[in-house]
């Protein structure tokens, strides 16, 4: 019994550590590197893929357009900050706000119908956003939106790329705490009953639909407020800003990672992130062609999702996990 | 009027192609329920392996035939990967279908690289009503009229098509009267293959395709298919000849080329209703 | 004919079939009986072949085809092509001489499967098993869900299939009186485990399943032994 509990503690005290050195890690990331950019991607794509995975973990339901949230967000603070004049952090708080409304308007009836429709509902409301963006001139027309101000508190104005990038984890940390205490909950738990079964969900007083709606509707928000840190920090966005791949590398993220596991958005974007280096790496040797790159890229993310759904479909997570057991397991 | 002809007749041959791929997609969900995200691979594999058979190897014809039993052939590896293994829920299989789109995508660029390609079709065009119309856009819609007929003949009149039927209709009882609900499903991926190949092999001499055209096939064929439910190979056909016309019509009459978002539109629309009238055999 | 010898069915951890053993000869009619989810229709399928098993073994001396619970008909095909589907595995594809058999069919040959009634449906499905030919015809719960006067029709088809063709019945029935009256030999299935065996008239006579059994009968239906 006491092993047992040495175990568990150990196993604690393990995913403590972890964390702790990744937070390390995390903080001192964007003082080392000299082009935070890639640094920040990863971030923002963390704070999507967190909630996309709690989506496809415990709602059940896929999203192959998530990045239509995060363009609602990116553009509530690319219009907001200079066709409206809103002060940049009332832009900020919209964003996630206006996100969670298009993907309630999109999830009310689609979250009725079988998995594939939600799937492709998103992916068609990405696309008509782009269109959207790209036909109308008060969403930027085809040159976008330019000129957006930095986010200011007060006269406080964050223009270094550094600052963004620890605004981001901030933001990170937030979305991680909500996600956490959601599945905590008694909300949680009831989510998490779908997850196994929605009949037995239901019979058990689960409101289906209503779990559903507003897993999918803080997904949005999440997406939301990663757009909306995007369009501060780049600081511009047009209709080629949101292509549909990235919205796949969502997917391939969240599913590489963990569905529905809390760290399983922040494992799957560094993973694949590391993975997109070493390809650029690879691909930018001399003597390979030119399209070397965009070949052995799409080869990567295609085997991975595919051995990743097939044969680990917990994620690495999963992989972590087992590790984590086994080292605690030796030192008892 | 000739413009009004000119975009009808090319909208009703866009929509024949959105609804081969999009009968794809009904065959391949009614035996599996599985919706194949890569039917619109299909169609590109389609026009680049016609393009390059048509490229002194094969004659016209011949070479428009290989092409579809190619087809048949890779939807049957891509069914391997999708619900080769047992138990694969439907929506991860989905995504495995992403996954094998992606792939694919790389193939693509490995053997064809990135330029958008067009084998040459049928030569010259036809007076209709005072407007000039492709004769390759004419052999669309034929051989699209002509491949429905044949569909819904082989699901009616053949055995192997009743036991695909069955299988959709109702697995529990397929698997009793001894059909293997696996093996039918494979072969629902093949013919689903071959039906986006075929969509391809005749659209790609009149509008090139290129590596990344499997996405808006993907779409406006699903488009279609949601008008027939994933269900209804009739409606489809109707359904992807109303997108493609209003397309066609969008695009001639209005700025620009949005054919792909106005199939989104119409299918969004079409879920939503679909939604309310919430038919729970086919919603859930 | 048919020989069930110490079967183990688990789903999970979950124990479907603790040791089963019946037998049917050739040319015999064996019920099972017993409560719901005794695990009847889950022997069901091990005899057709459907489910796995985890020990014992299961010999059959032919051709089993099974008549499904609850019908299971292809419903947006017509009655023809359900028959025709039948020979799937074996027999022949012509379905004249079921409707030979069963004449009532022909009235309703060409009618969509799921526009049928209860009772029509339960013919289509004897009809569908045996198009493959059987030499074993397994039956699970014939009567759900149907009218007496429509399951006393059925049962006298059954009697005639049996005794002219010489098909090995098993029938599965919740029905008690049903299932005793037309069959020689019944079993008792109760939670897994066979409880009691015999003559039907042994059982009929058996106080443990008169309590059981004939107590929880409706009172309206006439129980002829």
């Amino acid at each position: 019994m006491s092993t047992m509990m040495a175990g568990r503690r150990t196993s604690t005290l393990i995913t403590r550590s972890t964390i702790a050195v990744l937070a390390v890690v995390a903080l001192a990331m964007p003082m080392l590197m000299s082009d935070v950019t890639f640094f920040m991607q990863m971030v923002l794509a963390a704070i999507v893929v967190t909630g996309l995975s709690l989506l496809m973990g415990y709602a059940g339901q896929a999203s192959l357009g998530q990045g239509a949230f995060f363009a609602v967000g990116a553009l509530t603070v690319g219009i907001g900050t200079t066709t409206w004049a809103l002060p940049p952090v009332l832009a900020l708080v919209l964003a996630p706000v206006l996100a969670s409304a298009f993907a309630a308007v999109v999830g009310i009836p689609l979250l009725r119908l079988r998995g594939h429709y939600l799937a492709f509902g998103t992916l068609a409301l990405l696309l008509m956003v782009v269109a959207a963006m790209n036909t109308f001139d008060f969403l930027g027309g085809s040159f976008g939106i330019a000129g957006i101000p930095p986010l200011a508190v007060g006269s406080f104005e964050i223009t270094d790329p550094r600052d963004y990038a620890y605004l981001a984890l901030g933001c990170l940390a937030l979305v991680l705490l909500i996600s956490r205490n959601l599945i905590n909950s008694r909300f949680g738990r009831g989510i998490q009953a779908l997850a196994g079964s929605e009949t037995a969900a239901a019979s058990a007083g689960v409101a289906v639909f209503r779990a559903k709606l507003t897993v999918f509707a803080i997904s949005a928000a999440f997406a939301g407020l990663a757009g909306a840190l995007s369009a501060f920090f780049t600081p511009f966005i047009s209709p080629e800003s949101f292509p549909a791949s990235r919205s796949f590398e969502y997917v391939i993220m969240a599913v590489v990672g963990g569905l529905g596991a809390l760290w399983g958005g922040v494992i799957g974007a560094i993973a694949m992130s590391v993975v997109i280096e070493v390809i650029n790496r690879i691909s930018t040797q001399p003597g390979l062609p030119a399209t070397a790159g965009p070949i052995l890229q799409y080869a990567a993310y295609a085997v991975l999702l595919i051995l990743a759904l097939l044969w680990m479909p917990r994620g690495l997570i999963s992989v972590l996990h087992g590790v984590r057991g086994r080292l605690a397991a030796m030192r008892t | 009027m000739s413009d009004f002809i000119t975009y009808l007749v090319s909208g009703i041959a866009l929509g024949c192609t959105f609804a081969l791929v999009g009968s794809g997609f009904v065959v391949i969900h009614r035996v599996t329920r599985v919706v194949n995200f890569a039917q619109g691979t299909f169609a590109v594999f389609g026009g680049f392996i016609s393009y390059s058979l048509l490229d002194g190897i094969l004659p016209q014809g011949l070479a428009q035939l290989v092409t579809v039993v190619a087809c048949g052939l890779i939807g049957l590896v891509v069914g391997f990967v999708a619900i080769g293994k047992p138990g694969t829920d439907p929506l991860i299989a989905l995504i495995v279908t992403l996954g094998v789109s992606i792939f694919c995508a790389a193939v693509f660029i490995t053997v064809w690289g990135q330029d958008p390609v067009s084998p040459p079709g049928l030569r010259g065009s036809v007076s209709i009503l005072g407007a000039d119309v492709q004769r390759q856009r004419l052999l669309v819609v034929v051989a699209t009229l002509l491949t429905f007929l044949a569909l819904s003949l082989f699901f009616s009149r053949t055995y192997v098509g009743k036991g695909l039927t069955a299988c959709a209709s109702n697995p529990r009882a397929a698997a009793l009267v001894g059909i293997n609900v696996r093996r039918m499903g494979f072969m629902a991926f093949a013919v689903g293959g071959a039906l986006g190949g075929l969509a391809g092999a005749l659209i790609s001499p009149s509008v090139a395709l290129s590596f990344s055209s499997d996405l808006p096939f993907a779409l406006s064929g699903f488009a279609a298919a949601v008008f027939g439910g994933l269900t209804s190979p009739g409606r489809t056909l109707l359904g992807g000849i109303v997108l493609g016309v209003t397309g066609q019509l969008v695009a001639g009459y209005l700025d620009g080329s949005y054919q792909t978002e106005v199939a989104l539109l119409m299918m969004l629309a079409i879920m939503v209703v679909r939604s309310s009238t919430f038919v729970t055999e086919e919603a859930k | 004919m048919l020989t069930v010898d110490d079967v183990v069915v688990r789903y999970g951890s979950a124990t479907a079939l603790d040791r089963v053993s019946l037998h049917a000869d050739a040319g015999e009619m064996v019920a099972l009986i017993g409560p719901n989810g005794a695990g009847k229709s889950t022997l069901v399928n091990a005899i057709s072949g459907l489910v796995p098993i985890e020990s014992g073994s299961i010999v059959t001396g032919g051709r089993v085809a099974q008549v499904p619970e609850g019908r299971q008909m292809f419903a947006d095909m017509s009655v023809v092509d359900n028959l025709v589907l039948g020979a799937w595995r074996s027999g022949d594809r012509d379905p004249s001489r079921i409707f030979d058999l069963l004449p009532a069919l022909r009235d309703f040959a060409n009618r969509k499967a799921g526009t049928l009634s209860g009772g029509q449906q339960q013919m289509v499905a004897v009809g569908r098993a045996l198009m493959a030919d059987p030499q074993i015809l397994v039956i699970d719960e014939l009567s759900l869900g149907l009218a007496p006067l429509i399951v006393a029709d059925l049962a006298e088809h059954l009697r005639t299939i049996n005794q002219e063709h010489g098909t090995t019945v098993v029938l599965i029935e919740q029905e008690v009186g049903l299932a005793l009256e037309l069959c020689s030999r019944a079993y008792v299935l109760e939670a897994g485990r066979i409880t009691v065996s015999g003559t039907t008239e042994e059982l009929a006579d058996s106080p443990a399943v008169r309590a059981a059994y004939f107590g929880g009968l409706d009172v309206g239906k006439d129980v002829q032994l």
